[in-house]
């Protein structure tokens, strides 16, 4: 027997017994948990009588640095990290959207350097205006970007470099970041954390 | 060093309290103990690792389900009803009625036994929480450990207030009624803070948002301004206010069955008509408090938005609708049944008014319960050319079930209208011409929800969703707060052909109150799971992957089944703590007759609040 | 033999009537889970109007009480009576029967058309703009690789359609890609029917997943054909402007 089954039979008999009480038993109060477990066990039987689907989690991806050879590949890890694990997309859209409380991305990978845009995930602070609305020196407005290579986000260079490349696909533009380039980033933090990059792992 | 120092200290504790043999003996007991710790920082660190425990044959997310679910119910009884029992008592002083404040009393005395076994399930749940599921607190801690402080300190506040304000309620009669009342204000304001602190850990699992640097303090306010915050806030609290009153509803129909003398009886009909009451007022406003968190989320996530209304939990709104068409159908079965049994010889005056009214629920309730996607067999989904029925499909999107929502809920408010004016005759010369006003603006509110409604569909969705739909709950709206005061004034000159008599409902009232309550507590687990489920494989969307063997979302009817079984163990609890808080005050049920009569004047009718079912004083 | 019970019997049997045969007359029949829906809520639609007051209580009521408890009756009503009893166990077994009883028949299908995408492709804009020599190259590589199936119209009537179940979507009906934002075209595109998830149950969607053969680039501009052919606009979020 199915557990489908083998729940509608227990609903079933959950209705039988309400039914049985509320036709031999006189004590009011358990005439109305009678009534109760009536209604409950329809409400169960209605659930169980549609068809049964489990929403399966998808498998962990994980990437193997050797399967990165195109520009392509690593744009693609690049969108994964955008929308998972650099938690870029909960305040930035990609092209006009009601809800981005932050700037649209869409087209940057063509206007901006890949380096700039390196240096304003790294380095947030640095082209922000200066406050002079008070006596002595001006002091900086804080940003509201986080650091993306610090905590909690923390990625790892070439893992930035990916999303960088993604900004670039998602521009209509050819990728100027070279996948050795990248490699290379890797070998120079002596953590190629790539290998075990996973989704929203922390 | 440390353990040297320690022994160091102990040793001068125990050559200060000489001659104090069991401190000593507990000196050298713990001295003995110092491994012990040692040992167990060891296990610690271990333990630091542990992203998971499980509890086995049961499954530890089973056992948080039960136990967070009996939580959120207890605790949305308890912020719910100090709402309307401070309502409540406020009428009873502006108007001079002793039965209000009596009616106050008691839905306090259902708070303050309620209180204690909340705050029992809050801690079962953190216990559970932080040992099944330490990684994920440890997250949440991380970021919101101020706000950890403020709830505290929120809960302390709360709990004083409550002592006071319970016990305090006959000692603070008279002259002093005016702090009473500040206190049931303060009472709300804290229950207020202690519902939306932990919304915020909620809905920031759903709806995380970037926590840049700051102190501590700035960070956790930062997490807390998650786009779903205010929504659920919101909704909750409305929410809330409908559980309590359909439930206090609920307890005064099994009273009301239970009851034996004709006094007791006369006092449950009419406390169960008030919580009824409550409950409706409540829901009306619900559903677009409900839309609102809806466009919320789907502003903040489409893949949210999408499992939620088209994906793999479209189903579950199905039974959504199926369960609010059962409790709209029982509220106002409840409320036409009062008309024919309170207000003796109006049964068949009023007979196609209700079957208008019946077969416009029904037609909208068969729109709303039409899936989008029809579960059919082969057979059957060959001759439609898919799963989408080529006529019927129509009334399975969004702009159909926004529509006929809005219907119900008119024809809900105009339910009521009509059992408030039921056994009366206007008397003012105007009446007329207001009445046919309101007939006429009635019939356009309804025409104008259906044409926009169709509209809908020829529209870009965005349009539908910004204007159209808005649109149609500011036509019902209107109806609402223009239809209650005109109805007031006409009421407030009319002659009172028949007097209500209470205590004369039949038992099927006792059940349909019953049933109303079962079915505000099943659609609150059902959306529960909605809300956890929309989460798919997340701890925190987007952010926190859930790695654990449980991070599948179960099937409908499994999770129904799980429902269900939430349902029955939260009403046996409150039905024992209600059975335990009867014990003590019999006494003090019932309408009281003592009060002095003369001491009161007559308020006009029309004034008599809407509440107390258009009926004039009973308890005089 | 006026009355409730009667009147009820007449509407329920008029509703069945009218949903079984009338409205088949006019479009497709209705599966057997609609009807009994509409069933339902017809008979508590009865129930609710005739228990609101207690004499329609009695009216409706007493008839089957009387019938069933078998007081005072005489002539046909008894032997009526019985066989009620009898054949109503008799018919709940059977409905059990069939329902458990193995078959040939696949279950009833709750299949979601247009399930959740994976979050990385929620966010997603065209990066190409419209101009005319985008959407013609859109519509050429259309010709090349979707029409078979999906019609050279966009109507989901191509040549190889009538060979598959469900059928090829029909891009010219508002339900479809009107309903749906260009990314999640572009990930049914890339990912084809073994990308659904499980509820929307990739074994029963033949639609190959193309990022194998075409690049990203030819994927954005068919979807730019494919709206400007069907004459669809992409579900937008934003107002227009």
């Amino acid at each position: 027997m199915s557990e489908v089954a083998l729940l509608q039979l227990i609903g079933l008999s959950v209705v039988g017994l309400g039914i049985v009480i509320l036709l031999f038993i006189k004590a009011m109060f358990v005439r109305v948990l009678g009534f109760v477990a009536m209604v409950l066990g329809s409400f169960s039987l209605v659930a169980l009588s549609v068809p049964q689907m489990a929403s399966l989690p998808p498998a962990i991806e994980s990437f193997d640095i050797a399967s990165v050879k195109t520009p392509d590949d690593l744009a693609s890890i690049g969108q994964k990290i955008f929308f998972s694990k650099g938690q870029c997309a909960l305040c930035h859209s990609i092209g006009p959207s009601e809800s981005a409380r932050c700037p649209d991305l869409a087209g940057v990978g063509a206007k901006l350097a890949p380096e700039f845009i390196y240096e304003s995930l790294t380095d947030p602070q640095s082209y922000i205006y200066l406050d002079f609305r008070h006596e002595g020196l001006p002091e900086e407005y804080p940003a509201r970007m986080p650091y993306i290579n610090k905590n909690p986000i923390a990625l790892s260079k070439p893992e930035i470099f990916s999303v960088i490349a993604f900004l670039q696909k998602m521009s209509g533009e050819p990728i100027s970041i070279k996948v050795e380039d990248v490699m290379d980033m890797g070998q120079e933090e002596k953590s190629v954390k790539m290998a075990s990059l996973k989704d929203g792992a922390l | 060093m440390i353990h040297q120092s320690l022994m160091n200290i102990l040793k001068n504790l125990v050559c200060k309290t000489r001659g104090l043999p069991l401190l000593k003996l507990g000196t050298v007991f713990a001295v003995l103990l110092l491994p012990c710790l040692a040992l167990a920082q060891d296990a610690a660190t271990q333990a630091m690792s542990v992203e998971y425990r499980d509890i086995p044959g049961m499954g530890s997310r089973n056992l948080i389900w039960i136990v967070a679910q009996q939580h959120l119910l207890l605790a949305g009884f308890v912020l719910g009803v100090p709402i309307f029992a401070w309502v409540c008592e406020i009428v009873g002083w502006k108007t001079n009625e002793p039965r209000y404040d009596k009616l106050a009393k008691e839905f306090t005395k259902l708070l303050t036994s309620a209180y204690a076994t909340t705050a029992l399930f809050g801690g079962i749940l953190l216990f559970l929480l932080i040992g099944l599921y330490p990684k994920l607190m440890a997250y949440l801690t991380d970021i919101f450990f101020p706000s950890f402080i403020a709830y505290c300190i929120l809960f302390l506040f709360e709990t004083a207030t409550l002592y006071m304000y319970w016990y305090g309620w006959d000692a603070m009669q008279g002259k002093k009624k005016a702090f009473h009342l500040f206190l049931g204000f303060l009472l709300n304001l804290f229950a207020l803070g202690i519902m939306i602190v932990p919304n915020a850990w909620a809905t920031f699992q759903a709806s995380p948002v970037v926590v840049a640097d700051g102190t501590d303090i700035e960070r956790a306010w930062a997490a807390m301004q998650n786009p779903t915050w205010w929504p659920v806030n919101i909704h909750r609290l409305i929410a809330n206010v409908v559980l309590g009153g359909f439930i206090c509803g609920a307890y005064a129909g099994v009273r009301y069955l239970l009851a034996v003398s004709r006094e007791e009886k006369e006092h449950y009909d009419w406390m169960g008509y008030v919580g009824n009451f409550i409950g409706v007022f409540g829901m009306l406003p619900l559903p677009f408090a409900g839309y609102w968190l809806m466009r919320e989320i789907y502003q903040y996530n489409q893949q949210m938005g999408i499992t939620l209304m088209g994906g793999f939990l479209a189903w579950l709104f199905i039974l959504q609708a199926m369960l609010i068409g059962v409790l709209f159908l029982g509220a106002n079965y409840y409320f036409w049944m009062g008309i024919s049994y309170r207000i003796p010889g109006s049964a068949q005056s009023y007979k196609k008014p209700i079957m208008a009214m019946l077969i416009v629920l029904m037609v909208c309730l068969g729109v709303w319960m039409t899936p989008h996607s029809l579960v059919a067999s082969l057979e059957e989904a060959r001759k439609m050319g898919g799963t989408h029925h080529p006529m019927l499909g129509v009334f399975g999107v969004m702009s159909a079930k926004m529509t006929v929502s809005n219907l119900m809920i008119l024809v809900t408010f105009m339910s009521f209208i009509m059992y408030w004016r039921a056994g009366k005759v206007e008397t003012a010369g105007w009446a007329k011409i207001a009445k046919s006003v309101m007939g006429a603006l009635l019939v356009i509110a309804g025409i104008a929800v259906i044409v926009l409604g169709v509209w809908g569909y020829f529209v870009p969705a965005i349009i539908r969703i910004n204007y159209f739909s808005v649109a149609q709950v500011l036509i019902v709206l209107f109806i609402m707060v223009t239809f209650t005061p005109l109805t007031a004034l006409l009421m407030k000159s009319a002659k009172t052909t028949t007097e209500m008599v209470w205590g004369q409902m039949p038992i099927r009232a006792g059940y349909s109150l019953v049933l109303n309550a079962v079915m505000v507590i099943l659609l609150m687990s059902l959306m529960g799971y909605a809300r956890s489920s929309s989460r798919v494989h997340w701890h925190i969307y987007g952010v926190m992957r859930d790695t654990s063997e449980y991070a599948y979302s179960p099937a409908l009817g499994y999770a129904a089944a799980f429902m269900s079984l939430n349902t029955f163990l939260f009403c046996l609890l409150v039905a024992f703590i209600f059975w335990v808080a009867s014990m003590g005050g019999d006494k003090s049920k019932g309408p009281q007759k003592e009060e002095p009569k003369g001491s009161q004047e007559k308020l006009p009718e029309g004034l008599t609040p809407a509440m107390a079912g258009g009926s004039p004083r009973k308890g005089e | 033999m006026k009355g409730p019970l009667f009147n009820s019997a007449i509407i329920l049997t008029g509703m069945y009537l009218a949903l079984k045969f009338i409205l088949p007359l006019l479009t497709a029949p209705l599966p057997s889970m609609l009807i009994s829906l509409y069933m339902l809520l017809t008979l508590s639609a009865l129930m609710i109007f005739y228990t609101m007051s207690g004499t329609s209580l009695d009216e409706f009521m007493g008839p089957i009480a009387r019938f069933l408890s078998g007081e005072n009756q005489v002539g046909i009503a008894k032997p009526a009576r019985l066989l009620v009893l009898v054949v109503f166990p008799l018919l709940v077994g059977w409905q059990t029967y069939t329902k458990l009883a193995p078959s040939d028949q696949p279950p009833a299908e709750n299949r979601t058309i247009h399930p959740a995408p994976p979050g990385e492709f929620v966010g997603l804009a065209n990066p190409y703009p419209k101009t005319p020599e985008n959407i013609m190259m859109g519509k050429g590589l259309y010709a090349a690789y979707c029409s078979p199936c999906h019609g050279a119209n966009f109507d989901g009537k191509g040549p190889a359609a009538p060979g598959f179940n469900p059928p090829p979507a029909n891009f010219a009906d508002p339900g479809t890609i009107a309903q749906l934002q260009e990314s999640y075209l572009f990930w049914r595109i890339k990912k084809g029917g073994v990308g659904l998830p499980v509820e929307g149950m990739p074994w029963k969607s033949a639609m190959p997943r193309w990022e194998k053969e075409l690049p990203d680039e030819f994927i954005w501009k068919i979807i730019m054909g494919e709206y400007d052919g069907a004459h669809q606009s992409p579900r937008t979020w934003e107002e227009e402007e």
